[in-house]
């Protein structure tokens, strides 16, 4: 692989292993067919039609490939838990509905590397027997669709798509489907109804699990593009080399986002568990901006629970159990849990002492509010009440208390909701309190007297009643 | 003011017959109330934004509307419906740069296209792709488009409204010739981006006062060649603050490049 230029100021960082960006910001590199032939594309298709479906779905089991869309649950495991004796036909979903904050690597998949994913969907689609498979891409990323429609196009023309793939016997349709801006299209059920043609109300789990009853009640797997194009390499490596990369239940690699607060933010590609924090932060992104310190991260995306860089922590259970600094943590799903956040979608945000925790608070919750699809009351109500008591705490109109009534809203709506935004709203809110109570209640004053306006009419209306 | 296409006379005629509401108290409903008592046929293109400059004209001198408007208002026209609240379509300067919804046999062909994407007794699925199209064509969905999806589908329109209305992505007023969608969330905000946003509209002339997240996050210029809406992450915080212009993407925009980013359209 030494051969390959990348462009100049963007080669990759010694620390990284690219294997699903080897081709972003490549020298010479487009989007056509012939380009990603010329490299050996479309080869492990070619293999894993050979195979048997089953044995496909076994070596990406032996893999141990996590889902890189936040949840982190095992693709090979999804994969089987279509039901032996289903007559109904099944789907396949890629997930490219990228909007979760801070992470970004979908984006130059899609826009730089199609036909890497037309790739990854043929071979996961044969081991799942879908003959139908759907690329629920965002609305925001226009040109992405368009180039992802021509992809396809170009692989049909080549026999990579369509009837009998190959000589195979193995029929496959892809078709591109435009989201509209919301973000909760990027949870699964959400996102099937969506393709659907209705609102993207999440459905409760169970009984609703897509691998069971998915799109239009069929059989349905949902995984996300970056997951999606592992699968290509797995085959090339063979699950069991696969799993040597990275650190033992976390295998393979993955792309980390860096954006906020850093010299050089970006997008890194290591081998999982590898990287620590100080190695992320000052060697690959060039550490803080001059003179300033480093004060949180988000590791995750901004659903996952925001880190002190002065913290510590005890990782592991028993005699294994070692006390870990922030900066020694590596990013793996596990340590990360550990740490009482999550790996999520890779979007580590940085945020230095520049920055006030009120503010950061405040944006977090209006996304949240601005987001929730109004399903569930605990949920559509809760994020709109944390924006409110957010307002007010960066605003300075808050009283102490109100960083205590915060809190509790964020505590009743987590583990209360159909779906997990109810925790992807609630936990930033709870961790931020819990990590920065101080500096929060420090920006209140007993002498506040600000009133909502839900406050007056109410008054207004107890005095009447008197 | 844009100088007006059509004898003013006749409105005046209008006027005396019935009492025109003040212009703040009118929206299509009674715009259209208006058209159906006019005595003469306002016949030319874009009729209903010279009607808007009529009116506006006619009450120049009359800055706040009299009681007796209101009153009539609430007298003879209906409270709008909450459904026909939704289903409008504000008229905004930007209306000027799209033209009004019309079925074309090549729309018909882009439709059919989408629509075989999906199962055949599944067609409800293509109610997004349909609405990008109209969206993409028009501007903006309007209640004759929703008809027509609804149509095509063959589906109750509700259904296509409870879509227009639910996802961000779908206008339901027409925006400027250059629509900007800054990206608002934590890592662009952390970049600059709501003073790019505030420089955007201080080139543009665009009042952001009224723009309400969720209701009504688009807000036009009043040349109608503008228009500004925040997005949320539009997945390149690494790049921070981006933009989307129409469909072209943006990114790296300090608040200074703001000047620049609008030239690069204009030149
Ligand atoms: C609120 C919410 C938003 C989500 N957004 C995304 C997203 O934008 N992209 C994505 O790939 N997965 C997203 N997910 C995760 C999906 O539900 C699902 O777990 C994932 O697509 C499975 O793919 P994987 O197994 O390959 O990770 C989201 C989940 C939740 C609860
Ligand atoms: S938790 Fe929120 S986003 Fe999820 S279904 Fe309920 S209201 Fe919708
Ligand atoms: S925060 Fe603006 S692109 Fe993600």
């Amino acid at each position: 692989m030494s051969d390959i230029k990348y462009l100049p100021g963007k080669e990759p960082h010694e620390n990284e292993h690219r294997l699903i960006f080897k081709n972003v910001d490549r020298q010479g590199w487009d989007t056509s067919i012939d380009t990603y032939l010329e490299d050996g594309g479309y080869e492990m298709l070619k293999k894993g039609l050979g195979m048997d479906p089953k044995a496909v779905t076994e070596d990406v089991k032996a893999s141990g490939l996590r889902g890189r869309g936040g949840a982190g649950f095992p693709t090979g495991i999804k994969w089987g838990f279509i039901p032996p004796n289903n007559t109904k036909p099944v789907y396949l979903i890629c997930n490219c509905d990228e909007s979760e904050p801070g992470t970004f690597k979908d984006r130059y998949i899609v826009h730089q590397d199609p036909h890497q994913l037309i790739e990854g969907m043929v071979i996961s689609a044969y081991a799942v027997s879908a003959h139908t498979a759907y690329i629920y891409i965002r609305e925001e990323f226009p040109e992405a669709a368009i180039t992802l429609e021509k992809a396809i196009a170009e692989a049909r023309e080549k026999g990579f798509l369509g009837q009998n793939i190959q000589d195979s016997g193995f029929d496959l349709e892809i078709y591109v489907h435009r989201g509209a801006a919301a973000y909760i299209c990027g949870e699964e059920t959400g996102l099937i109804e969506s393709l659907e043609g209705k609102r993207p109300y999440p459905r409760i789990k169970p009984p609703y699990f897509p691998a069971a009853m998915g799109l239009y009640m069929a059989p349905t797997i949902v995984n996300n593009v970056e997951s999606l194009c592992h699968v290509v390499h797995i085959l090339r490596m063979g699950g069991q080399e696969y799993v040597k990369l990275g650190t033992p239940r976390n295998s393979g690699t993955r792309i980390l986002c860096v954006s906020g607060d850093v010299k050089k933010p970006g997008y890194f590609e290591v081998e999982v568990g590898k990287v620590t924090f100080r190695e992320l932060l000052y060697d690959m992104c060039g550490g803080p901006k001059d003179g300033r310190k480093f004060k949180a991260v988000i590791p995750g995306g901004s659903s996952s629970k925001i880190l002190r860089c002065n913290e510590s922590f005890k990782i592991g259970r028993g005699d294994d159990a070692k006390d870990l600094s922030f900066w020694d943590l590596p990013l793996d799903f596990d340590t990360l849990a550990a740490a009482g956040s999550m790996a999520g979608s890779g979007g580590v945000i940085v945020m230095d002492d520049s920055r006030r925790m009120s503010w950061v608070l405040n944006n977090i919750t209006h996304f949240y509010a601005h987001e929730s699809c109004g399903q569930c009351t605990p949920c559509r109500e809760g994020s709109t009440w944390m924006k409110k008591v957010s307002d007010r705490i960066e605003n300075g109109q808050a009283v102490p208390e109100d960083v205590k009534t915060l809190e509790e809203i964020a505590y009743q709506i987590d583990g209360k909701t159909v779906c997990a935004f109810g925790e992807a709203s609630a936990w930033p809110v709870e961790a931020m309190i819990d990590k920065f109570r101080e500096e929060l209640v420090g920006e209140t004053s007993d002498t506040n007297d600000f009133k909502t306006d839900e406050r007056i009419a109410q008054e207004e209306f107890l005095s009447k009643v008197q | 003011m844009r100088p007006l296409k059509f004898p003013l006379t006749d409105f005046f005629k209008v006027s005396s017959k019935i009492e025109v509401p003040h212009p703040r108290a009118i929206d299509r409903k009674r715009l259209e109330y208006i058209r159906l008592y006019a005595p003469v046929k306002v016949d030319v293109p874009n009729a209903r934004l010279i009607e808007r400059d009529a009116l506006r004209y006619l009450f120049k001198d009359h800055p706040k509307p009299r009681r007796n408007d209101r009153e009539l208002v609430k007298r003879d026209l209906p409270e709008p419906s909450v459904l026909e609240k939704n289903v409008l379509s504000p008229e905004t300067p930007g209306s000027i740069n799209f033209p009004p919804f019309k079925i074309t046999p090549e729309l018909e062909k882009k439709a059919n296209q989408r629509i075989a994407q999906y199962p055949a007794d599944q067609s409800r699925s293509a109610v997004l792709p349909l609405l990008h199209e109209v969206q993409h064509h028009f501007g903006f969905i309007s209640p004759e488009s929703i008809d027509w999806v609804a149509d095509k589908l063959n589906i109750a329109p509700i259904k296509v409204v409870e879509v227009v209305t639910f996802y961000p992505g779908f206008r339901q007023k027409a925006p400027g010739k250059l629509h900007f969608r800054v990206c608002r969330t934590l890592s662009c905000a952390m970049g600059g981006s709501y003073e790019l946003m505030a420089r955007l509209c201080e080139i543009t002339g665009i009042d952001r006062s009224g723009a309400d997240g969720q209701k009504d996050p688009i807000s036009v210029s009043p040349c109608g060649n503008y228009s500004v809406e925040y997005a949320e992450c539009l997945a390149s915080c690494g790049t921070a603050p981006v933009c989307l212009v129409n469909d072209d993407f943006h990114e790296g925009l300090t608040p200074d490049k703001a000047k620049d980013l609008i030239a690069q359209y204009n030149g």
